[in-house]
């Protein structure tokens, strides 16, 4: 596959802190790559790399073949930007941040009213379209945020974090509209800290560490040994400290515990395991909101009640 | 495709404007408000509305028929508002300032009347801010004490009148003279302009450090669009503040230009000029938005109050006046006085005009140089 994005020998920084030494990636046409990685990993600023608005003190960024470095304009019309939050203006309207965002990539007339009315159509916020965006739920402003990058149609869509701070039918909805990007053909690049969205939403996972490019693969291979089965789930209600500490005891030689945030993760040799092991998280009285297995791909979304029943 | 860039930031900023419509109205009803509210207090008798009266407290202590006779007259000029009072009261009245002046007839004043060597002492009490109203008023007791004593000496048939014949003209005034409000909606609306230009600084402060500026930089327009966009849009509310506080000046005060329209409309363009170029240093140095606000505040006030936007130029120390030249809004005030109340033509105007943009344009020059620079920080790593 041709690279649509391309990340050649990249050295960023932060003053004299290198945030980024020596990352190589590409992303191709019809690709979700999943940048992945604890804080201060490098995530963001490879992601203000590839959008052009960090320059690298080294190595070199192209989109569809547009050097950065040569033709900044001509790459920065070849990407779509995501940024984290807040990237709409609160005061006007999302059909009006979407002609201000257009505007801004040469569109006008006709034509931008069209490409507003169709990027709102395909987030689903028709209905929506004269609402302040101020006034719109977290969910909706985070389609906002997507629909005005896609407004230019890039052939390169980079997303930061776009699931932070959603709540899972909205987080859901995220990764299924970067099923969808995909399937258009766009190369998308996103970072997250959640390995079960790198799982579920992308054909390759690249770790970074320390600014490095430490694994990259697909995330099977990458995030979980062969023949481990795995489950994610959404908490309800944070997990005490003491209670996630004695579940990790009992469960010891039978599957692994992580609880990160409102996320937890059971990883077991055997699906048989894995089953015993949520069983035992539930008479817990952890309250779940939903699971789903990578392995099979089903987001089954059964919460807590309908499993005890 | 430049302009259109700049076209399509300025009318992004102009719809954030327009967003807060409680807001938007206040910049326009505060310069209006406060404009008439010190063109009222300022607002002083000129050459066609009658000659000015001097209020003043007589006192009489002698009870000699001469004493009596000059209170009397004293009373009844018409260059005084004089009000009889006991010495008393009159002291009572004047460390008040209600009047500032009182002319006390001692006892013994009669010896006036013989214009001998011995001659009698007439007290002047006065307020401390009072020196030109006390001279004043002893302006008025001299001529009245001189004309009494001329019919006394040579009868009533005596011309009294002084062998001369004064002619006033007002060198720096129109027809009407000097007009408070005038000079205040003028003074109002440049010290708001500049409130505007601070507002819109803060708003791109803001806006920096937002996710949207994010994608601002990202998408492909130079940083040099986005900055004229915002110029554009600070530019224009401007404008349209001007026409609105100046409309309603019109209509409500019969403020106008008695000089040059065109030099008017070339003073209110620069002063937009003057409050872009304003907003746009305020977002280059300001630091943060709460440090650029609390400084910004402080020396708009201050080249206001200096700048003679408050109260005319000429109420100011003399070394005040020079020093402030070196203010913008100096230049636009006086600019602004000479084509509004003192008349004058389009000749006299352009100077200001040039100095206004004069400022306007090393303004915007530091501006774009350090926000230029900064973004370049920025987009390498150094900057916050």
């Amino acid at each position: 596959m041709t690279a649509a994005l391309r990340l050649q020998a990249v050295r960023a920084r932060y003053g004299d802190r290198v945030a980024v030494a020596g990352l190589t990636l590409d992303v191709a046409a019809g690709e979700v790559v999943a940048l992945i990685g604890p804080n201060g990993s490098g995530k963001s600023t490879t992601l203000a790399v590839a959008a052009g608005v960090l320059t690298p003190v080294a190595g070199s960024v192209s989109a569809c073949g547009i050097d950065r470095a040569a033709d900044p304009h001509g790459f920065a019309a070849k990407v779509g930007l995501v940024p984290q939050d807040g990237a709409t203006y609160d005061e006007l309207t999302a059909a009006q941040n979407l002609e201000f965002f257009g505007r801004l990539y040469g569109l006008g007339g006709r034509e931008l009213r069209r490409r507003v009315a169709r990027g709102l159509s395909r987030v689903g916020l028709t209905d929506r379209a004269h609402d302040r965006v101020g006034t719109l739920s977290g969910g909706l402003r985070q389609r906002v945020n997507l629909a005005a990058a896609l407004l230019h149609d890039p052939a390169v869509l980079l997303l930061d974090e776009p699931t932070a701070a959603l709540d899972p039918a909205s987080r859901d909805a995220a990764l299924a509209d970067l099923a969808r990007l995909r399937d258009e053909g766009h190369a998308v690049l996103f970072t997250t800290h959640h390995t079960d969205e790198a799982e579920l939403a992308c054909d390759r996972v690249a770790v970074l560490d320390a600014g490095r490019l430490v694994a990259c693969g697909k995330p099977g291979d990458v995030l979980r040994p062969r023949g481990r089965e795995v489950l994610y789930a959404h908490l309800r209600m944070p997990v005490p400290r003491f209670l996630e500490k004695s579940l990790r005891r009992e469960l010891a030689g039978v599957a692994e515990l992580e609880v990160t945030g409102n996320r937890l993760r059971l990883a077991a040799d055997t699906a048989e395991n894995l089953g015993r092991a949520l069983a035992r998280v539930l008479a817990e009285g952890l309250d779940l909101d939903g699971y789903r297995s990578p392995g099979s791909s089903i987001i089954r979304g059964v919460s807590s009640e309908k499993v005890r029943q | 495709m430049t302009a259109n860039l700049i076209l399509a930031i300025a009318g992004k900023d102009w719809r954030l404007f327009w967003a807060d419509r409680r807001a938007a109205a206040l910049a326009f009803v505060v310069p209006v408000v406060l404009a008439s509210a010190f063109g009222l207090v300022f607002a002083r008798p000129t050459a066609d509305s009658g000659a000015p009266q001097l209020p003043v407290a007589i006192v009489v202590e002698d009870d000699g028929p001469f004493a009596r006779a000059v209170a009397d007259e004293l009373l009844a000029s018409p260059r005084l508002r004089a009000v009889e009072m006991t010495r008393a009261a009159a002291e009572a009245a004047v460390a008040d300032r209600r009047p500032g002046v009182a002319i006390v007839l001692s006892v013994g004043f009669q010896k006036a009347a013989e214009w001998g060597v011995d001659r009698p002492a007439v007290e002047i009490l006065h307020h401390p801010t009072t020196a030109a109203e006390r001279q004043w008023a002893e302006g008025v007791l001299t001529e009245t004490v001189m004309r009494k004593l001329a019919r006394d000496r040579f009868g009533d048939g005596t011309p009294v009148e002084p062998p001369f014949r004064a002619e006033a003209t007002s060198v720096a005034g129109a027809a009407g003279g000097f007009d408070s409000y005038t000079h205040s909606f003028c003074g109002m609306t440049l010290q708001y302009l500049l409130f505007w230009g601070m507002e819109s600084g803060l708003l791109l402060l803001r806006e920096r450090r937002r996710g949207a500026w994010v994608r601002v930089r990202a998408a492909p327009v130079p940083l040099a669009a986005v900055l004229a966009g915002k110029a554009l849009a600070t530019a224009g509310l401007a404008l349209l503040m001007v026409a609105v506080t100046f409309g309603v000046g019109r209509v409500a005060f019969g403020v106008t230009a008695a000089g040059s329209w065109v030099g008017f409309a070339l003073l209110a363009l620069a002063g937009c000029g003057l409050a872009a170029a304003t907003g746009l240093l305020v977002a280059a140095v300001g630091g943060t938005e709460a440090r650029a606000r609390s400084v910004s505040i402080l020396v708009i006030l201050g080249v206001s109050m200096l700048g003679g936007l408050w109260v005319p130029a000429f109420l100011l120390p003399e070394w005040v006046r020079d020093a402030a030249l070196a203010l913008p809004t100096t230049w636009a005030m006086r600019g602004l006085d000479r084509v509004t109340w003192q008349g004058r033509g389009l000749a006299e105007a352009l100077p200001y005009v040039g100095a206004v943009t004069a400022f306007a344009a090393a303004f915007l020059a530091l501006a774009v140089w350090r926000l230029t620079a900064d973004e370049r920080r920025r987009a390498a790593g150094l900057g916050c």
